[in-house]
């Protein structure tokens, strides 16, 4: 196909997947609605109905959400050409990923193999874990991560068994694989002409601007880090928390001083924050606000099937999160915290003023 | 030859314990295919070999990690069956983890001296570029009451993010290699409070410290011939494992040899396992087997099952047919006629085998646009020499080379010579037209055929609509043949014949109709659809049947190129005519040649499979017992 017509064809897909996004009132209605009636609309019903116990329902539901957008991944991809396959392909990865934590937990808390096999998801041929049958059978973390490395994941397997064998504390392991990982997104612009580049930069940037300042608080508030070690495992965005301004705020030493040391739009948007929580819910929504606005204004054709894969997967974690609610009988007041329609303080303000 | 061979759906109800022998004995007979679907019947919902599959495979992969360090010799001979009970499984597998557990551990210290070779190598490549420095290289080696020193190797990919990490706790980085993926760095900075922070951040980062030795300072030669000699003790340390490995592992060949047949043994039931589903102490089996193998699986169960059991058979269901496997053909000649005919599909169940239409029509098109006897031998002659070479496709070759042969006698021609024979019919040149004529007429042959055969494989399973309204069906099949008809007559000079032009336009009509009402557009849309759809029925057959016009233009241009190489070479002198008539030839073959198998190939392919041929099908694949290498051989 020729590039006209596959970028014809893509803009075309993604206007007609577009209209399957959740409208900003689409999860308060949803959140009214009992965990029957959200499988039926969205064809979850086989895997609500087995026998199984909740969690096992639970993981069902979670696969069938992750197996449609994957599948609508995969059409996506069709008429793009090869740096725009990698770049789509690499982000669905991220799934990949969750299983090699997975399978890294697994072994290095030594637990049941039944155990882990339930956590992995099911991914298809082009985004799985290569030879993860293999990677199962191994008998520990390092095994792993040494037959991990003589295929395409490499590059991250390396990095992570280097830390592993220096530094054996699960954490910074996982977060050199996501480093690994979200350096590898930038990576993956650099084929990118400067007519492609605006639309890109603009979206991977909000979406690393989105890490960048969690990780940050996270790791230097919540976890105590030293700005140093929290600034080696931030990656800087492409946008607007980028290297120089990631080194001046992580040597701030309270949650409120780095808020209020955010450029502009962030300055205003996470003003007043208490909690990582708000902050995330925040953020969550400013990521949306700019995929929108790419899938709606953008040029180009793999920026904006990126931002609609975004949010097609912001839409079906949100329902995954209500009707897991659902199946654990949380009160509608905490679904609603985890699907971001109203947030943790407001719920407790109502409750202190009730 | 051409129908499949008859295969019966079976049922087999066991008793758990009698599982593991069934499974053998199904692998032994290898006239088992799982068939994987839920069963039909109520209640059976549970995988009783769930817990034996996932010991064996653990087992089997740690069999596998073991003999890449342990290589055993490869398996000669399918194991006597016996069946493998849980217990020996997990046995096997325990014992195989243990041993597992040393074979890392050599395996670590082979890594240790890979690591210990490579710092080596980065110290050499550092005492380089240290020489040029020209300070004091004692400074860097230790921490002075002010001053913290790191020089070392951090991943290049790490180096700039490390830059700025150690910069907050008040260092600073400098790079002064980079080799591989790998970046030589020294840090320094104050010491003091920020030191245990900067430790955190270079374990972060995955730094390793790279030792400056005292002799750097005063003689870098000595320091040179010490890394010289410590890299030979490497390479003398990781040969002595070697040996130590060696002779451990002399001991264990024996018992691992026996643990691989044990999991050899153990594999049917791990095969099979997603056709059991059990009940309580009873598990069912469900599989294709050939229709003449059934009564010889009954009676082997009979003989090997000590507990009771139930074998029921029955016809595949049409609606099971797509799932039915199919038994590839087992005559030698044809086999490499198979495998091509498998790079377009598998025959579904019942479908027509094409494999020996394909054989013949294809040696018979090859024949005929690339006869020549001196030609034919040599592509026959160099697929006999690299028969080992070629495998089973070596005979596609010698069938090919011995087609153009017999073509050869046919159209007198020897390496395009044409009087050095008498033609046993005439050279194509002779007469072009009916050379033309033949290939047209070959032509309508072969897609009349291909329109039976369309039929007959809708007819099979039960398509009547298909067979007599499909695309290349029996209406198909009427149109085309009356417009074959009618060109006939226009040929000899007559008129186009009220008959064939009655039929033409009956079949169209009866298409159209067919087509009308299976449309579900508005009437616009389908007069449109209706009328471009006989448009292309038209003039799809015309254009089909003059495609094959190229076999009479393949073996004219196949006489007309050999004409054009004896004019260049009559232009040569005595050596250059003979080089040239060697090099034509070459040219050839090997050019022709290639040109002519593909042509041939596209017409089998998109005239006859396209028509006839879904493709679709399985192959049967029956679970085996034995070595790998032993499976594939068998047909």
């Amino acid at each position: 196909m020729k590039f006209a017509a596959s970028q014809a064809y893509l803009h075309t897909r993604v206007s007609a997947m577009a209209t399957r996004l959740f409208k900003p009132d689409t999860l308060a209605l949803l959140a009214q609605r009992r965990a029957e009636e959200l499988a039926a609309e969205y064809d979850l019903t086989a895997a609500l109905e087995s026998q199984l116990p909740v969690k096992a329902r639970s993981r069902a539901v979670e696969q069938a959400l992750i197996n449609t957008l994957l599948a609508e991944l995969r059409i996506l991809i069709r008429p793009m050409e090869a740096p725009e396959r990698t770049l789509i392909l690499d982000w669905g990865r991220h799934y990949a990923l969750a299983n090699l934590k997975t399978l890294i937990r697994g072994k290095l808390h030594d637990l049941d193999r039944k155990v882990i096999a339930d956590n992995l998801y099911e991914l298809p041929h082009n985004l799985r874990l290569p030879m993860q049958d293999s990677l199962f059978q191994a008998e520990n973390v390092l095994e792993l991560l040494r037959q991990l490395e003589g295929g395409p994941y490499s590059f991250i397997a390396r990095q992570a068994r280097v830390v592993f064998e220096r530094k054996q504390e699960p954490f910074a392991l996982e977060a050199a694989i996501d480093q690994r990982y979200l350096t590898g997104l930038v990576r993956d612009m650099a084929p990118f002409t400067d007519r492609h580049c605006p639309c890109l930069r603009r979206l991977i940037g909000a979406l690393l601007d989105r890490l960048a300042i969690l990780w940050l608080l996270r790791f230097r508030f919540s976890y105590q880090l030293s700005s140093s070690e929290t600034f080696f495992q931030l990656v800087p965005s492409v946008r607007r928390l980028h290297r120089e301004r990631l080194l001046a705020l992580v040597n701030l030493d309270s949650f409120a001083a780095v808020l209020a040391a955010l450029p502009p739009p962030f300055q205003v948007l996470l003003a007043e924050s208490r909690d990582l929580m708000d902050v995330q819910r925040r953020l969550n929504a400013y990521l949306r606000g700019e995929a929108l606005d790419v899938i709606h204004e953008g040029q180009t054709g793999v920026a904006r099937a990126l931002a609609y894969l975004i949010l097609r997967e912001q839409d079906l974690m949100a329902l995954f999160s209500l009707i897991q609610g659902r199946l654990l009988e949380l009160p509608a007041e905490v679904i609603k915290v985890a699907i971001e329609t109203s947030s943790a303080r407001c719920r407790l303000s109502e409750r202190q003023a009730a | 030859m051409l129908r499949p061979t008859p295969m019966k759906h079976v049922r087999l109800l066991v008793i758990d314990e009698d599982l593991p022998r069934a499974s053998l004995t199904l692998a032994e007979l290898a006239s088992f295919h799982a068939d994987d679907r839920p069963p039909e019947e109520d209640g059976f919902a549970g995988q009783p070999s769930g817990a034996y599959r996932d010991i064996w495979r653990q087992a089997s992969s740690r069999l596998e990690k073991i003999t890449r360090l342990i290589p055993l010799p490869p398996e000669e001979r399918t194991p006597s069956p016996r069946v493998i009970p849980e217990e020996e499984l997990t046995a096997t597998n325990n014992w195989l983890g243990s041993l597992w557990e040393t074979c890392s551990r050599y395996e670590e210290e082979f890594r240790a001296i890979d690591d210990e070779e490579r710092l080596i190598r980065e110290q050499q490549s550092a005492l380089s570029n240290f020489e040029g420095l020209g300070i004091d290289l004692g400074m860097l080696r230790s921490k002075t009451r002010f001053l913290d020193f790191y020089v070392g190797l951090v991943p290049y990919a790490n180096v700039r993010q490390l830059e700025g990490a150690v910069g907050l706790a008040d260092h600073l980085l400098f790079q002064y290699m980079v080799t591989g993926d790998d970046a030589h760095v020294v840090i320094v900075g104050p010491s003091g409070a920020k030191e245990a922070q900067l430790e955190s951040v270079l374990r972060s980062a995955g730094f390793r410290p790279l030792p400056i030795p005292p002799e750097l300072d005063h003689e870098p030669q000595v320091m040179r011939a010490e890394l010289a000699r410590r890299r030979e003790g490497a390479a003398a340390q990781r040969e002595a494992l070697h040996q130590r490995l060696r002779d451990w592992s002399t001991a264990l060949t024996g018992q691992l040899t026996s643990s691989r047949e044990v999991l050899r043994l153990a594999e049917p039931l791990v095969q099979l396992d997603s056709a059991i589903r059990g009940v309580g102490p009873l598990a069912r089996l469900a599989g294709w087997v050939p229709a003449a193998a059934v009564p010889a699986l009954e009676a082997r169960l009979r003989q090997t099952l000590s507990l009771p059991f139930d074998l029921s058979s029955r016809d595949p269901r049409p609606d099971e047919r797509p799932l039915v496997p199919t038994i590839s053909t087992r005559n030698r000649l044809l086999a490499p006629f198979a495998m091509l005919v498998q790079q377009y599909g598998i025959p579904r169940y019942g479908e027509i085998d094409p494999t020996p239409l394909f054989a013949a029509s294809f040696l018979l098109m090859f024949g005929t646009m690339f006869g020549d006897v001196g030609q034919g031998a040599v592509i026959a002659g160099l697929a006999w020499y690299f028969r080992a070479r070629l495998g089973r496709f070596y005979l596609f070759g010698v069938l090919a080379g011995v087609s153009s042969i017999a073509f050869g006698f046919l159209f007198g021609s020897v390496f395009g010579f044409e009087h050095w024979l008498p033609a046993l019919w005439m050279p194509p040149l002779h007469d072009p037209l009916l050379m033309l004529s033949l290939a047209l007429g070959w032509g309508v042959f072969f897609i009349t055929m291909a329109c039976i055969l369309a039929t007959y494989n809708r007819l099979v399973i039960g398509n009547w609509a298909g067979a007599l309204f499909g695309q290349h069906g029996l209406v198909n099949l009427i149109f085309y043949l009356a417009l074959a008809w009618g060109g006939f007559n226009l040929s000899q000079g007559q008129a186009f014949g009220q008959g064939p032009l009655l039929l033409v336009v009956l079949s169209l009509g009866v298409l159209a109709w067919h087509g009308w009402g299976h449309l579900d557009a508005p009437v616009g849309e389908k007069v449109l659809v209706v009328f471009i759809e006989t448009l292309e029925t038209i003039v799809g057959y015309i254009s089909n049947t003059l495609s094959f016009l190229r076999v009479a233009a393949f073996s004219l241009n196949h006489a007309a190129l050999a004409l054009a190489i004896f004019t260049l070479a009559e232009m040569m002198g005595p050596v250059g005519h003979g080089l040239t008539l060697i090099l034509g030839n070459v040219f050839m073959i090997v050019l022709e040649g290639g040109i002519v198998m593909i042509q041939v190939l596209r017409l089998e392919f998109y005239e006859g499979f396209a028509r006839y041929f879904a493709g679709d099908g399985h192959a049967f694949n029956p679970l085996r017992l034995g070595p790998p290498r032993e499976r594939e051989s068998l047909p």
